[in-house]
């Protein structure tokens, strides 16, 4: 049985789905919960319904103002009346994905099983599975085809994992920043999160929340180090420099003597409020696993005969989700004759451009969506 | 209508696969969607165009041409055209090999440097300018036309890569014409070739 109300906890809405859900681990969930958030109208042939996914710590909240944070939605540069996903015109739907934090079904929900918080007891999810979750948001919302999938780095993967699960339920899709599969570098980022993450004595083996604790330390230590594979050295340089945090000398000590030093501890540090650990992990692990290559290949006669249209973003200075990535996924769907377009947009500020006042991008996506007729 | 475009849309039958390589905004690539069945690609570098191209609904990949056509695959199109170009890029044999790869067919135009004209204003007024007549201030020491070319250049270079050339075309004069019967090598100012792997 499934049923929409109201979400109590936070804005917006919830969809609770009281069904097993098989995951690709084998491992099923009993009932499940997705949170989520729709902008603009859906018009009377439901023909303007764009999806948008998020990045491995955004929530369904892009537009307008986080109602949790008080500040400015990830993506508000991006969506909102006559932007450039224009919610005069478009129907916008984002859902937290499935293992979040933010009132979709994750490690910091209760087990119905157990009536105890999952922990690491949920188990470990993929990007098709968070996928598979908001397939089901769309079919009840009665929404056929979707005019477009979009989004960013994770939100990349679950964009080419629609495509590649989906063929049939939308039209076309915007990748940026993304990639075909996660690049041993960015594993090796990731493990390096997780590590910090789970050697904090707090995370009392992913118990944390039962013992009334918090792996702060190691949750702030993964964000600064996730945090510096988003900008780039050019971003940096301009920044911050060398300049020292409000002084003159150095302090032949291991107190914050430059900017850049204060700026990481406090991304870490705010992070710590706003983000589950255990999600952390669970969520790193399905961007581990994403690879989505041989899908694409196996269901191109499905990807062909529905003329799904592919538009791929990139960024000069982003080393995590290069442009010689994006290549890679032109090259595949090149190679299965799929129909698709590609931009590499000139930015000295890595990774996060994608989500910052870039015009190119704005210029990109709304002329591409533009071509798309409703 | 250009009379280039209008040739290539003559030769490429319907349901033809179609790469446009330098397709600025798009225009090529609009006119051949109207034909039945027929799916296009372009490929251009400059952003701004490729901008164009989508808000048209046309499917484009923006880069440098060797790069883009070292990541297609093998055989993808029945035609590949490139007109105006191949003389501006850095290893024109390099280029044919890889467009061999990539399409079946292949059209290129360019203009001919052994036009009589330019051939004549060349030794006459004694500078290199003479020989290049594409967009205004373009001097031998900063055009884009760093590879010039005859009919008769292209034709040997065309055979030694591997192609087969099946038509070549006045392009001023929207007529056909079997080289080197003719003495178009002098009096054809700009040239299409239809050749084919």
């Amino acid at each position: 049985m499934r049923k929409i109300i109201k979400n109590s906890k936070y804005p917006g809405f919830v969809l609770q789905c009281n069904e097993q859900l098989v995951l690709d681990s084998g491992k099923t969930l009993d009932e499940f919960e997705i949170a989520y958030q729709t902008y603009g109208e859906l018009n009377d042939n439901k023909s303007n319904a764009i999806f948008v996914c998020h990045a491995l710590t955004g929530d369904q909240f892009p537009a307008e103002k986080n109602p949790i944070t008080k500040k400015t939605g990830w993506w508000d540069l991006m969506i909102g009346p006559e932007k450039t996903i224009d919610t005069n015109k478009y129907f916008v739907i984002c859902s937290n994905v499935l293992g979040g934090c933010v009132g979709t079904t994750g490690p910091n929900e209760i087990n119905p099983k157990t009536n105890k918080i999952y922990g690491i007891e949920f188990p470990t999810i993929t990007i098709q599975d968070m996928v598979r979750v908001q397939k089901i948001l769309v079919d009840e919302l009665k929404i056929d085809k979707l005019l477009s999938v979009i989004g960013g780095s994770m939100g990349s993967m679950q964009v080419l994992q629609w495509a590649a699960t989906y063929p049939k339920s939308l039209r076309s899709i915007i990748s940026i920043a993304g990639a075909l599969k996660h690049s041993a570098q960015n594993i090796a980022f990731d493990e390096a999160g997780r590590q910090s993450i789970m050697l904090d004595p707090n995370w009392k083996k992913g118990n944390y929340i039962i013992e009334d604790t918090k792996p702060e330390n190691g949750l702030s230590v993964a964000r600064m180090i996730a945090h510096i594979t988003y900008l780039s050295d050019a971003a940096f340089q301009k920044k911050f420099g060398r300049n020292l945090q409000e002084k003159q000398d150095l302090s032949f000590g291991f107190d914050i003597d430059f900017q850049v030093e204060s700026y990481l501890r406090y991304q870490g540090k705010s992070f710590v409020d706003r983000f589950d650990a255990n999600s952390y992990l669970y969520m790193t692990r399905a961007m581990d696993y994403f690879d989505v290559s041989e899908q694409l290949v196996k269901n191109k006669e499905s990807i062909i005969e529905n003329k799904i249209r592919f538009l791929v973003l990139s960024f000069t200075s982003d080393w995590l989700f290069p442009t010689k990535e994006s290549r890679g996924i032109v090259s595949l769907l090149n190679s299965i004759g799929s129909l698709v377009s590609s931009a590499e947009v000139v930015s000295d500020r890595g990774h996060d451009s994608f989500l910052l006042d870039e015009p190119q991008l704005f210029k990109i996506t709304s002329g591409f969506l533009k071509g798309i007729k409703l | 209508m250009r009379n280039d475009y209008k040739i290539i849309l003559d030769i490429i039958p319907n349901g033809s696969k179609v790469l446009d390589i330098g397709c600025s905004s798009g225009e090529l690539l609009s006119l051949l969607n109207k034909k039945d069945d027929v799916h296009t690609q372009g490929v251009e570098i400059n952003q701004e165009e490729v901008v164009k191209c989508l808000e048209n609904g046309l499917d484009v990949v923006q880069g440098d041409i060797n790069q883009i056509l070292e990541d297609f695959p093998h055989n993808q199109f029945d035609y590949c055209i490139l007109t105006q170009t191949i003389q501006t890029v850095n290893a024109p044999d390099k280029l044919l090999n890889l467009l061999k790869k990539v399409g079946k067919n292949i059209i290129i135009s360019f203009d001919n440097s052994n036009y009589y004209k330019k051939v004549f204003n060349f030794s006459v007024r004694g500078s290199f300018d003479n020989l290049l007549e594409k967009s205004e201030g373009d001097q031998w020491f900063n055009t884009q036309n760093i590879h010039p070319c005859s009919i008769k250049d292209f034709t040997v270079l065309a055979k030694k890569v591997g192609f087969t050339i099946n038509e070549t075309y006045d392009v001023r004069k929207n007529k056909k014409f079997i080289f080197p019967k003719s003495p178009s090598n002098i009096f054809c100012n700009e040239v299409l070739f239809n050749l084919s792997t």
